[in-house]
């Protein structure tokens, strides 16, 4: 059914992310070198790190589903799956920003950017397997699978182009103020894409309830 | 009936393709040595009946028990199963002969080249053992698809549609083979369009209708008056 | 388990060369890959040796992806796919039989490629052929552990033709990184710390994804 928190999610994300933005233009000082460029950063470490985490979401009830056979998980799954390449894009997007900022470069191979390319290149690999069938069982199975493949191939991506380039600031030096600022976006911003997680899961449920009336009621006729 | 007298059991099968519910809380015993045809229109769901027998398809929910031991995930006891299907599911690269070998030793067979001959000749198709099966007649290739399921001498034979597109003599030749099979003891179940050797092989006759299993007739008078236009009123339920 | 995955091999091996479906393919493709790299890498001989090993495993992948699709896309003509499942054999078994032919597949194709490269670019890739197959094997091992688990996931749908590489790519980043990275190391006769990081990277790859492929191929040809 539907639930009536579902009201209440979008004024939490919107609160959210008004927070995030008054701490990025408000509480994080302009950085001396870039200028207030160096702002995106705010952004781009909360959106990486999410499009990190809906990978083990959408991993972790991939396997619940192959344990369970339950399409509730299914959708959990789909929906992290759409939020985390979301998530990857605005990661890549940001973090070429930010690299011509810093280093008058749109693109660089370091180890963060390329997981991040990775990381997208296999959910909208995922994206694609999933519209291209039709059974929502086989559809939640294949794309259990691939989610779990990736997620057992990010620590090795990591791994690989660590040793491959390195020119990503590893702990580039912030102040306290920055790092407040930062620690604010990206619990802000996590919570705003969690806020997305749980609504497009919601509506996934939904959409699967109405074929299932749609299918009985054909059947009946 | 004991579990070691049922060769098959279903019970309360369901299968779902995507939404459509292809079989419905099906409930089935077969006995070991008994003929069972499956009747019913097309696109009813007899083949998919057949195949999650075979546990080749995972059910929606339910179970399949082989002579009283869940049949899910027990690969070796696929042994007990022999399937012909639609399909011919033979190697188009290897002949008849590599094929029925490679057959007989994915079943663990005995001297599997023996065993092969001894098939080829019990089809008669010794003289075409050579030979690979794009070349051959949908007949030629259904007796090889039929020596393929013998291979390892399974109690239980799963048929679908076994004499589709066969000649009248080879339409005969199977008649006579899977009647001797019958009086052999294994257990029949086929996927059946003809009316008269569905009187001929059937113990019992049942229908899938809607996704629900409805006996038709039972017992060889039963089965002797039996007609296509019956399609019986009596759901099947497990004994 | 041991003979039936024998027979299985033998029997994938002896179709391929009976029929010559996929091998001729792949390796014209290969050939035709590594020549195009080569006419664009018309580099001084210090800058070729950095990039050789990443244009042979490029070139290895995209050739070597139209055997691993063709694993199970010829076995679901004519129904051999289903009739391979009632036989009293575990999916592991199929699985590690697929991936022995690809593997085997794969090691025909660099016996091609290798050579081609060395001729076409001067790099001396076969001046220490061992650990120049020790990469290769271990390359060819998660290649085909990846590759083989997702054509069984690929071929089921109606986009098998190009929806492969799409899932392979990515997932393959670290082994083609790690694969080019020791190639390159090997070129230089440098087996210090960082050859055997890539190697070790190379053998874990492998480790992961045949275990994962063992446990998830079950999944994949599922009905």
């Amino acid at each position: 059914m539907l639930e009536p928190v579902n009201r209440l999610w979008p004024c939490v994300a919107a609160v959210m992310v008004t927070i995030a933005i008054a701490a990025i233009f408000l509480v994080a000082p302009t950085e001396q070198t870039m200028g207030d460029a160096q702002r995106i950063v705010y952004i781009h470490v909360s959106v990486a790190w999410m499009g990190l985490a809906m990978f083990v979401v959408m991993a972790v009830t991939g396997g619940m589903y192959l344990f369970r056979r339950d399409l509730a998980w299914d959708h959990w799954s789909q929906a992290a799956l759409e939020i985390g390449w979301l998530c990857c894009g605005l990661t890549l997007v940001t973090g070429s920003l930010w690299a011509h900022a810093a280093w008058n470069i749109w693109w660089t191979w370091d180890p963060r950017l390329t997981t991040a390319f990775v990381l997208w290149a296999m959910y909208s690999a995922a994206l694609v397997l999933r519209s291209g069938v039709e059974d929502p069982h086989r559809r939640a199975r294949l794309g259990a699978i691939v989610a779990i493949v990736g997620a057992l191939d990010v620590p090795l991506v990591i791994m690989a182009t660590r040793w491959f380039r390195g020119i990503h600031p590893k702990s580039p030096h912030m102040e306290p103020s920055m790092r407040v600022a930062l620690l604010i976006s990206v619990f802000c911003f996590s919570a705003f894409f969690t806020t997305l997680l749980l609504l497009r899961r919601s509506q996934l449920r939904i959409a699967d309830m109405l074929e299932d009336i749609e299918c009985d009621s054909c059947s009946l006729s | 009936m004991t579990a070691s007298h049922v060769a098959i059991e279903v019970r309360r099968l369901s299968k779902r393709f995507g939404r459509r519910l292809v079989l419905d809380q099906i409930d089935l015993q077969v006995a070991a040595g008994e003929s069972v045809v499956l009747t019913g229109p097309n696109g009813a769901g007899k083949t998919t009946l057949l195949c999650a027998m075979a546990v080749l398809v995972r059910p929606t929910s339910g179970e399949v028990l082989w002579f009283g031991e869940k049949a899910a995930g027990r690969h070796a006891d696929r042994r007990l199963i022999g399937m012909v299907a639609h399909e011919n599911r033979l190697y188009p690269h290897l002949t008849l002969r590599e094929n029925l070998i490679f057959a007989a030793r994915m079943c663990d067979v005995d001297r599997p080249q023996d065993r092969a001959e001894l098939l080829l000749e019990t089809v008669g198709m010794l003289a075409h053992g050579d030979r690979t099966p794009p070349v051959l007649s949908k007949g030629m290739r259904q007796r090889l698809s039929l020596a393929r399921a013998l291979i390892h001498d399974p109690p239980i034979l799963l048929l679908d549609e076994p004499f589709e597109g066969l000649d009248l003599d080879a339409a005969n030749w199977l008649t006579t083979l899977l009647q001797e099979l019958r009086q052999r003891g294994r257990t029949l179940c086929f996927v059946l369009h003809d009316e008269a050797r569905t009187r001929l092989l059937a113990d019992r006759v049942l229908h899938l209708h809607q996704g629900r299993l409805m006996q038709v007739a039972v017992g060889p008078a039963a089965v002797a008056h039996w007609s296509p236009a019956d399609q019986g009123s009596t759901v099947v339920h497990a004994a | 388990m041991v003979k039936k995955l024998y027979w299985m091999i033998a029997k994938d091996l002896l179709s391929e060369c009976r029929s010559l479906r996929v091998w001729p393919a792949m390796l014209l493709l290969g050939v035709v890959v590594a020549m195009m790299f080569a006419m664009q890498a018309d580099l001084p001989p210090e800058r070729l040796r950095q990039i050789v090993g990443g244009l042979l495993w490029l070139t290895i992948f995209f050739a070597g992806t139209l055997a691993l699709d063709r694993s199970f896309a010829a076995e679901r003509e004519d129904g051999c796919w289903k009739g391979l499942l009632c036989y009293p054999i575990s999916p592991t078994c199929v699985y590690l039989a697929k991936l022995a032919v690809n593997v085997v597949a794969l090691a025909a194709l660099e016996c091609v490629l290798i050579p081609l490269f060395a001729l076409l670019t001067d790099v001396p890739l076969l001046a220490h052929p061992g650990p120049i197959i020790a990469v290769a094997v271990l390359g060819d091992l998660g290649l085909a552990a990846v590759g083989t688990l997702l054509s069984a996931v690929a071929n089921t749908g109606r986009q098998s033709s190009y929806l492969l590489p799409l899932l392979v790519l990515p997932a393959v980043v670290p082994l083609v990184l790690g694969a080019a990275e020791a190639t390159r190391l090997a070129v230089e006769y440098d087996f210090g710390p960082a050859w055997w990081r890539w190697v070790q990277l190379l053998a874990g790859f492998a480790v992961v994804f045949i275990t994962a492929g063992i446990v998830l191929f079950e999944f994949a040809v599922e009905e």
